[in-house]
């Protein structure tokens, strides 16, 4: 009796977590990015007759990562360079480069949890500077090596960036050694979390100074914010190429999956994905229309 | 002892409600223009919108309202006079957004500045103290929550707010927010169920065994001190574990994400305020009439089911009380671990510094919280007045 009413209790209270055997369950993570992303891959597998289930924007990376490892999602948009913290290798020198880094992601995921990698897109959505477009103009900086010589030679930059950013040794410490500048305490604006968007905000509205803002390279909002994305022409930064990942369980019963994420992925350039973004942050679309127009304008969706 | 004028001596919550609404109007902006979701926006004074009729009808009510805050002592008049000043403050900010509208600007967001919120809690403050004073019912209570509520949904219904950013950010995601809406208020509730269903027995078993009291009461006060987020990790471990090595938990939808450990650190949450209630509500129940009973022949069970709950009622409802605001509010860290509700709006507006989308999952969350403690507190108060 008290089993049939634990029974009921949990089923009823549970239901909503439940997944139904045949549909795809497509997820993504909680930000933008993400949402469109997600939004993609579900629209264009229902384009081409795969059932989907909608869990889109579930939580942030941990929270994923965990739901595609216990069998509970079966497909999200995941980084290349997240690959190197999931397995703790994140000094390896193959994540600068995005072939290599593909790879060994691919490689990684496949051993340990039979999670496919499909093809990637070519844009690096890593960590990046940029600066006011009306500071970077006059003093033509366009590449991080411009920037180090126009800091060293005691251009005022301030800069808003999280504590990460500027404690871990692969990022700001990395940046500045190979760049060959030194931000002083006084330049910087330390927040508590990882949000670029917070920090593009500060740039455009110049708070407290700043003009040199930690973003992503494909954040939406760095137009809008009249900010330019300094280039890392020496390579420092690992790179994140978006990558449609999948259960193999899930891609053996779908094969046609590859094939149809495949030449999408690859046409999603940083500067279609900073559109996109776009879009839905600064313009207020709805992430499934912005998805939708894309495939439609590209004519993957008919 | 009343007073035969019809003016009243100036009550100190009346000037303190008049000043801050009139500090509030001078100081804060009405209204602030964005040219994109994301933008700063630029800050209209309700003075600097004044050619609008919407603007001259507000503030010649908001000029009556402080006056009969004031001066008028008929509590019905004020509560009358407050209403038609809070319709047409939302009448006002409807019709300006849609006048400060760039014309035919799709990306550009009007959002209410500081004076609209501190003008609709003023106001808002004024109406409760007349209702207060007016001395309802509990049913009737309910039944003005009721018409407010009716009178905020034909206002939102109207399309009259749609110009404003908060709606815009509804209409771009009107089915999730339904769905969203649903999954909050079925966790909200199905957490209070579950802890009733627990807490109850819980607490009568501490009540007839005092030495468990302490320790149940100091253990559950141990976990309500554990920071709600935290608490949802450390349950994604266990129940992770468990729903990958015990067959029947992942059937019946245990997952380490989601619904399942948000639901559990719910109910672990709501144990204290149930189990303490009941008790302590249990402990209010005359001994001596739990003695004339005894006396009578009743059995254990019938003194507790015929005397102590209904007379202890009240208290526990007061637990139960306590334990839906508090589940409303703490829904919305679900949203992070996958849990859904309304968390999902506040934490994504978050993530992209659109402060719209935040109220958009806040106010409903506010919303739904208020509600539910004005109906339980008629529920209470009609059970003690039944019973007085």
């Amino acid at each position: 009796m008290l089993k049939k009413l634990a029974l009921a209790v949990s089923l009823s209270a549970f239901a909503a977590g439940a997944v139904q055997a045949a549909d795809i369950v497509v997820s993504s993570k909680i930000d933008t990015e993400g949402t469109l992303l997600g939004n993609v891959i579900a629209l264009a597998l229902e384009a081409n007759g795969i059932k989907t289930q909608d869990r889109i924007a579930l939580g942030a990376t941990p929270v994923v990562r965990k739901a595609i490892t216990a069998g509970e999602i079966d497909i999200y948009p995941e980084y290349t360079g997240n690959a190197g913290f999931f397995f703790n290798k994140a000094d390896d020198a193959a994540w600068k480069n995005i072939d290599q880094g593909y790879e060994l992601a691919k490689k990684l995921d496949y051993d340990a949890n039979k999670i496919v990698w499909l093809t990637p897109s070519p844009a690096n959505n890593t960590w990046a500077l940029a600066l006011r477009s009306d500071v970077a103009g006059p003093n033509k900086l366009k590449t991080l090596s411009d920037f180090g010589k126009w800091v060293a030679g005691g251009g005022a930059a301030k800069l808003a960036a999280s504590a990460e950013f500027v404690n871990s040794a692969g990022a700001l410490p990395a940046f500045q050694t190979t760049y060959g500048f030194q931000l002083k305490p006084d330049q910087l604006i330390v927040l508590s979390g990882g949000d670029t968007a917070a920090t593009i905000k500060a740039a455009a509205d110049q708070t407290n100074g700043v003009n040199t803002a930690m973003v992503y390279g494909t954040d939406g909002a760095i137009e809008a914010a009249e900010l330019t994305v300094l280039e890392d022409d020496k390579s420092v930064q690992q790179v994140y190429a978006p990558t449609p990942i999948i259960r193999e369980a899930v891609l053996k019963a779908n094969p046609k999956i590859e094939e149809i994420l495949s030449p999408i992925f690859k046409s999603l350039t940083a500067d279609e994905l900073r559109k996109l973004n776009a879009k839905i942050q600064v313009d207020g679309e709805p992430a499934k229309s912005v998805a939708e127009a894309y495939l439609k304008e590209k004519g993957f969706l008919k | 002892m009343e007073e035969t004028s019809a003016v009243r001596r100036l009550d100190r919550l009346g000037v303190v409600l008049v000043a801050g609404g009139i500090a509030a109007t001078a100081l804060m902006p009405f209204i602030y223009v964005k040219a994109n979701r994301i933008a700063a926006g630029k800050p209209m004074l309700l003075t600097q919108l004044l050619p609008q009729p919407s603007v001259i009808v507000l503030t010649l009510l908001l000029l009556l309202t402080a006056f009969a805050t004031l001066f008028l002592r008929n509590a019905l008049a004020r509560l009358a006079i407050a209403t038609l000043c809070l319709a047409s403050l939302i009448v006002a900010i409807g019709l300006v957004s849609t006048a400060a509208t760039p014309p035919g600007s799709t990306v550009a967001r009007l959002t209410p500045g500081g004076a609209f919120w501190a003008l609709f809690a003023v106001i808002g403050l004024v109406i409760s103290d007349a209702l207060v004073k007016i001395r309802l019912a509990p049913w009737m209570r309910v039944a003005v929550l009721a018409a407010y509520t009716a009178l905020l949904f034909i206002s939102l219904s109207s399309g009259l707010l749609d110009s404003l950013s908060i709606m815009k950010e509804f209409s771009t995601r009107a089915a999730q927010f339904q769905t969203e809406a649903i999954s909050h208020l079925l966790l909200a509730f199905g957490s209070l169920a579950v802890a009733i269903v627990l807490g109850l027995p819980l607490g009568i078993v501490c009540f007839w065994v005092p030495k468990l009291r302490g320790i149940v009461l100091q253990g559950l006060s141990l976990i309500q001190t554990i920071p709600s987020l935290a608490l949802f990790g450390i349950l994604m471990l266990p129940l992770g574990y468990l729903a990958t090595h015990v067959p029947l938990a992942a059937d019946l939808g245990i997952r380490g994400i989601g619904t399942a450990p948000a639901l559990i650190a719910l109910v672990l949450y709501s144990l204290l305020p149930i189990v303490a209630n009941a008790v302590v509500g249990l402990e209010g129940v005359d001994p001596s009439v739990r003695d004339a009973a005894a006396g009578m022949g009743l059995t254990r069970w019938q003194i507790l089911t015929g005397i102590d709950m209904p007379l202890a009622f009240p208290v526990i409802l007061t637990g139960i009380r306590i334990v839906l605001v508090q589940a409303i509010g703490m829904v919305t860290i679900a949203a992070l671990i996958g849990g859904g509700g309304f968390g999902i709006f506040i934490f994504q507006g978050l993530g992209q510094t659109a402060m719209d989308l935040v109220l958009l999952g806040a106010v409903p969350t506010v919303f739904f919280a208020f509600s539910s403690a004005v109906i339980l507190d008629a529920v209470i108060d009609s059970i003690r007045g039944s019973a007085a």
